[in-house]
């Protein structure tokens, strides 16, 4: 009953807030950009002409079927999708530092650790919409654009990993609430964000990879190496210790933190 | 920094009692350890008769809150703050409406925070606290940037609770007017410590009576009156007070015309509540 109403309000937090539908747009941006990428690879002369390619264009290696397709869609939602579940998050947990709310939420009859977890599921909920739309948007798109190849097999596995790539990318961000709670507002998150990504590229230079929460999904979706056909197991443990840790970071640091706001 | 240092301070069911000090007391700090927002690093605080920890739920269904500054949630309407605070103190859907009236927010109750002057943000603020009926109300400076008739509003607002419904109201204040003829007893805090606690009736007693001296030359009858034992003579302006010196006027006015000082006016008076507070904490210094 509790966590019912707080996540009600919670939910109403969300559904008011502009950066819900900022980052719809956000996110919906990316299957446009790589469908307008196919038109071009499929129709050079037009593009040309209509002046969206410049003379040092280089296109080569990329061709404009449904597999190269669905290979950047999965990425957008990896790659472009870790970024932006990170800003929702800093977002959802960041606000009641900025806004000055926080003090409001912690002496009520209310166990602390519910607007924790009720905030954590607001983000997943949103991140499950965004992830959904912009799969289907880039299904639409690419139907629009009549690629050729398409293949049940090659949709199916599309779908499956960009949505095992969403679910991997929303275990990482518990720590990313932990730090907008520690650093009290929106900027620490996205710096945070922002340098486990880069990290993420350097540890997979070094072979680390595998081992690094922040390189796994984009090993998992071809942004390092080739594309991974499944996740190690000991990559799979990587990422459930970084979520709990981070949960259980979250909670601590709203239950026993001073709050001196 | 140490910012309450040794602070031991009971306060009674029913009663309103004053928290004053200048800013930068401590009023704050004691505020959010009254509330579990922050962790005393020796002793205990207990509240409603339960001890309060970091994360401590059990009183606060019975306490409401108002600290330091107003905030609310700048895209939600005045009645979805008040909403969400009903939400979490599981207080009945009528309690938005009821405490909307009573603070006089209907007019603005659907537009969103975000356009809300800051005395509207305070009022909102202050219906956050009330909503759920609190037993005991915790308000720091719940005046701030309130205007001088919504000042006596929310004076009149404890006042009520406290006479008519037996809530127990903790408010601070930097302003010992503002809050001397509203509360039962007063704490004076300054840098850290309790300085002086005081029922009504003392606080009264307080009041000191001085003799207001209009005067040629005043800085040289401050000096005749010092050395005619006078003891305390401070300049006010182009003027004199002298303390403690009721029936002692006549030979105040023989010292200074005698010395051929022209005597302008001559007044007896109480000091200010204000000015005790101002004397205390600057001579605790």
């Amino acid at each position: 009953m509790t966590f019912a109403q707080v996540l009600a309000t919670e939910f109403l937090k969300l559904h008011r807030s502009k950066v819900t539908w900022f980052s719809l747009a956000a996110l919906s941006l990316g299957p446009v950009g790589i469908a307008l990428m196919m038109w071009i690879v499929r129709e050079p002369g037009r593009a040309a002409q209509l002046g969206l390619l410049g003379t040092k264009a280089n296109l080569s290696g990329l061709t404009a079927t449904w597999p190269a397709y669905f290979s950047m869609l999965t990425m957008v939602v990896g790659m472009g999708g870790m970024l932006l579940l990170a800003f929702v998050v800093a977002y959802v947990f960041g606000r009641e530092y900025t806004q000055g709310t926080a003090k409001n939420l912690l002496a009520l009859p209310v166990g602390r650790h519910w607007f924790a977890l009720a905030k954590l599921m607001v983000a997943a909920s949103w991140w499950a919409v965004l992830v959904v739309a912009v799969l289907v948007e880039g299904f639409v798109l690419g139907a629009a654009l009549a690629l050729p190849d398409f293949s049940a097999t090659a949709a199916v596995g599309a779908v499956h990993d960009a949505l095992l790539a969403a679910a991997i990318a929303y275990l990482l961000v518990p720590v990313v609430a932990w730090i907008a709670m520690l650093g009290r507002g929106y900027l620490p998150p996205l710096g945070f964000a922002l340098a486990m990504l880069l990290l993420g590229d350097v540890f997979s230079h070094t072979g680390w990879a595998a081992w690094f929460p922040w390189s796994i999904v984009p090993l998992l979706i071809g942004a390092i190496g080739k594309p991974a056909t499944t996740v190690a197991a000991s990559s799979l443990i990587v990422v459930a210790l970084t979520f709990l840790a981070g949960i259980a970071a979250t909670i601590a640091q709203l239950r026993w933190a001073d709050n001196a706001q | 920094m140490l910012a309450v240092d040794a602070l031991d301070l009971d306060v009674r069911r029913g009663e309103i009692y004053g928290f004053l000090g200048r800013n930068g007391a401590g009023k704050t700090t004691t505020i959010r350890m009254l509330l579990g927002l922050i962790r005393p690093t020796a002793g205990d605080v207990e509240v409603l008769g339960r001890r309060v920890r970091p994360g401590t739920t059990s009183s606060f269904a019975r306490v409401g809150y108002l600290v330091e500054t107003a905030t609310a949630y700048p895209n939600l309407t005045v009645r979805e703050n008040l909403d969400i605070q009903r939400r979490l103190t599981r207080a009945p859907r009528a309690a938005v409406a009821e405490v909307i009236e009573l603070m006089r927010l209907g007019r603005l109750a659907d537009r969103r925070a975000r356009v809300l002057s800051l005395g509207n943000k305070q009022r909102l603020s202050l219906a956050r606290a009330l909503l759920h009926r609190p037993e005991l109300l915790i308000l720091d400076e719940p005046t701030n940037a309130l205007d001088p008739a919504g000042i006596v509003e929310v004076r009149e607002l404890l006042r009520s609770l406290a006479g008519e419904q037996g809530v127990t109201v903790f408010v601070s204040s930097h302003i010992l007017t503002e809050i001397a003829h509203l509360v039962h007893r007063i704490g004076i805090m300054h840098e850290g410590r309790l300085f002086e606690e005081l029922d009504r009736d003392q606080l009264r007693a307080k009041e000191r009576l001085y003799v207001e001296v209009g005067v040629t030359e005043p800085a040289r009858a401050a000096t005749l009156l010092a050395a005619a034992g006078f003891a305390h003579v401070e300049r006010a302006d182009d003027r004199l007070r002298v303390y403690d010196a009721q029936g002692r006027v006549p030979e105040l006015a023989r010292v200074l015309v005698g010395a051929g000082l022209d005597i302008t006016e001559l007044t007896q008076a109480h000091e200010d509540l204000e000015k005790h507070f101002l004397r205390l904490t600057e001579g605790a210094k």
